[in-house]
């Protein structure tokens, strides 16, 4: 196989037919591209499609790791439709991204207005920094904020006792849990989305600025009639990267409440799909029965994302 | 030169994929072997007694993570990977890997049956098949006690003396009530919290737990409901910190003698040490309410493609036996599984600074003789893991303690997939 792919010029001492050389030359320079590209494509076909198909072909299995694979057909899946575990679990996971998401783009467009400022000073400096939460390790992050937020010694609570208000219980119950979460990941992705649309921002000739200025347009209302509309293209982006990666939160679940092992506390409140497909499969060794939740868990986020690349296509066309 | 390289880059591409699916180092000689073990378990000094014992041996000690994440590791190696020659599983995570024990070493066949009379009978009893295969040698097991810190108790007004304290709580009904007099007199919370310091103590006290003895699935029963009845009663009488046992909180709370008193299994001991240094010489350790039982506790096995199961096998045998269990216990505390050492003079004699110099040996010893055997099931994790769950859920409020028993029930239902 390797020896047609290479592009390989051939020595100038051959003596053949330049007819044949060349079209050996032109297959061969034709081919070269996809050479090139193959090791992605290999490493796909390895470790994305490959994992994919098989959770398929798993799912229809009662299928223990080390022991016996039954095949069960749908079973998994009917039993699935019928699982609270399983609900409960999508309850959590869409309540955690509109948590996160929502606040984490709007505070991330702001950020990217202020530091597009023309007069801002130490602009490098700024835009910098607001990228250090995203290189922060996961888990440093999550543990650092699961302490934070300790019912009797964390420091959220030492400040709402100060104020006179009683301790909330965040890991314990369902809002509070989802809350803390959500601001662990908005902690880790604002600065992220924010340099986006800087970036996208810093495309948008400074004359509009100026001139919206001399007209007499406040910073508000440049923001509102300026930056937004330029950056739709890029909202439409980030808003489907959220919702993907949203959908599929592990880690903070996972280690905000260590104790609670894989169930995310003792009542699963916080426990997300992604978690659930994990506590099945590597916790409980019910491989075929995680396999289903992570297939109901692709047909949901293709759903999802196929969802929001329609509705946010439709904005993105609109001429402002 | 240029399609050489193109070649060259292609197949380097193509060797390090293999190179991720199979992977082998080649080298095996009959003196090397491989050791997955748990973290803070402290193994390695195990290892280092052996070696020094046999400088021709090598072990390769690998600190998989938790007692969870270690059996998942051998879950994805004995599903298709490279397997340790040895590897140390925790009892709760033993009967998965006892529904196939083709995947592993028939102990017998190496010599199992001669020392197997040298450990606790129940204890072997979980690593025996039906059939008679012995897939794990015990190394130790979790006696049941309790941590109290005698300049709370003073402060209450209680005895401090360990026996005398022993004598005030000979059922969980009079813990109850010690802790209710603690509460009145202190003002402050007196156990860590229930769910853990007193169902999964309780629950591990009867003749049956969450199995009937003909090993089926039967956690509806008469001793689980009392173990859960009792649990409530200490919830409904006020004596709790609701601390989950390993939270932060939990660690926090015991530096600043926030709770009086810890239910501890052997095992815990080294734990409440490295958390909370500072409340060194002022716990002591009395009986447990409730008589004999056992929690926790972990085996050796030997993964059926091992490389080198006899040069595992020369080490279990020698560092297991009773007078291996007996050292290693002098060393690190977890206490031994072979009961003829149980009389030893140096596991009577062993006290503890850290607890009073509390005679732990002979404590946590008394706890698991007379121990009423029950069957260890596959489904036993997930179903006591819902209990607690259940009981950690009325803690917080979140369930009532009326309907506590029902919503166990669902969800234990939920969990086996009945």
């Amino acid at each position: 196989m390797t020896t047609v792919l290479g592009p390989a010029p051939v020595p100038p001492d051959v003596r053949r037919p330049v007819r044949n050389r060349r079209i050996r030359q032109g297959v061969r320079e034709s081919l070269a591209p996809y050479a090139y590209i193959s090791p992605f494509f290999v490493l796909f076909l390895v470790f994305g499609l490959f994992p994919l198909l098989f959770t398929f072909y798993i799912s229809l299995f009662d299928w223990d790791p080390i022991g016996e694979h039954r095949f069960v057909g749908l079973d998994n899946f009917s039993e699935l439709l019928h699982d609270p575990r399983f609900w409960g679990a999508l309850r959590n996971t869409f309540s955690i991204w509109v948590l996160s998401t929502v606040p984490q783009l709007l505070l991330a467009l702001g950020l990217a207005h202020l530091l597009n400022h023309a007069r801002l000073r130490l602009a490098a400096l700024f835009r910098m920094s607001v990228l250090v939460p995203y290189v922060t390790s996961v888990a440093a992050t999550t543990i650092v904020f699961a302490q934070m937020f300790d019912r009797d010694y964390g420091m959220i609570n030492w400040f709402l006792g100060l104020l006179g208000f009683d301790h909330i219980d965040f890991t314990a119950s369902l809002w509070g849990s989802h809350i803390m979460i959500a601001t662990m990941i908005a902690w880790r992705w604002t600065g992220y989305n924010t340099l986006l649309y800087l970036a996208a921002l810093q495309a948008v000739p400074r004359e509009l600025y100026e001139a919206a200025a001399a007209d007499g347009a406040n910073g508000w209302k440049q923001f509102l009639h300026i930056s937004i509309p330029s950056l739709r293209p890029i909202i439409a982006f980030t808003v489907v990267t959220s919702t993907i990666g949203g959908l599929q939160v592990f880690t903070e679940p996972l280690l905000a409440n260590p104790v609670g092992g894989l169930t995310c506390g003792a009542a699963r409140q916080c426990q997300t799909v992604t978690l659930y497909l994990y506590e099945q499969s590597f916790g409980q060794f019910h491989f075929g029965y995680g396999a289903a939740v992570g297939v109901a868990l692709f047909v949901i986020v293709v759903a999802f994302s196929g969802l929001n690349y329609l509705l946010t296509t439709r904005i993105r066309s609109e001429r402002p | 030169m240029k399609r050489v390289r193109t070649t060259a880059a292609v197949i380097a591409t193509a060797a390090l994929l293999l190179a991720g699916c199979g992977g082998s180092d080649g080298k095996s000689d009959s003196k090397t072997f491989e050791f997955w073990s748990f973290a803070n378990i402290n193994q390695k000094a195990d290892v280092d007694v052996y070696t020094k014992a046999h400088p021709d041996v090598r072990v390769k000690l690998t600190e998989v993570g938790s007692t969870t994440e270690t059996a998942q590791a051998l879950t994805a190696a004995l599903a298709g990977g490279k397997v340790p020659d040895l590897v140390l599983i925790q009892a709760d995570d033993l009967p998965k890997f006892m529904q196939s024990p083709d995947n592993f070493v028939d102990l017998t066949t190496l010599g199992a049956n001669d020392i197997k009379g040298n450990y606790l009978d129940w204890v072997m009893a979980q690593s025996t098949t039906k059939d008679g295969k012995i897939i794990g040698v015990p190394t130790d097991v979790g006696g049941l006690a309790v941590a109290y810190r005698t300049d709370l108790f003073k402060a209450a007004g209680l005895p401090t003396d360990r026996e005398a304290v022993a004598k005030l709580w000979p059922t969980w009904d009079e813990f109850i009530d010690v802790g209710r007099t603690y509460v009145e007199k202190t003002g402050k919370p007196f156990v860590d919290n229930t769910p853990t310091s007193v169902f999964f103590q309780a629950v591990n006290q009867g003749s049956q737990r969450y199995y009937s003895a003909d090993r089926k699935l039967d956690y509806d029963n008469e001793q689980v409901k009392a173990a859960f009845d009792v649990t409530l009663k200490a919830f409904g009488a006020g004596i709790s910190a609701k601390q989950t046992s390993f939270s932060s909180g939990w660690t926090a709370a015991m530096k600043k003698g926030d709770y009086a008193v810890v239910c501890s299994p052997s095992w815990m001991l080294s734990q409440m040490k490295t958390n909370a240094p500072e409340t060194n010489g002022k716990w002591d350790i009395a009986t447990i309410p409730g008589g004999s039982g056992n929690w926790g506790g972990s085996f050796l096995a030997i993964p059926k493609r091992a490389k080198n199961a006899k040069a595992a096998w020369n080490y279990i045998s020698e560092m297991q036996s009773p007078k291996g269990q007996l050292d290693h216990f002098l060393l690190q505390g977890s206490l031994p599984t072979t009961p003829s050492v149980y009389t030893d003079p140096q596991l009577v004699g062993k006290t503890d600074p850290f607890f009073s110099n509390a005679p732990i040996g002979k404590i946590y010893t008394q706890s698991v003789v007379g121990i009423k055997p029950f069957y260890f099931g596959p489904q036993d994790g997930p179903v006591g893991t819902e209990f607690l769950n259940t009981l950690t859920s009325v803690e917080q409020g979140k369930v009532s303690p009326a309907n506590a028993w029902d919503t166990a029930l669902t969800n234990v239902k939920n969990a086996v997939r009945e």
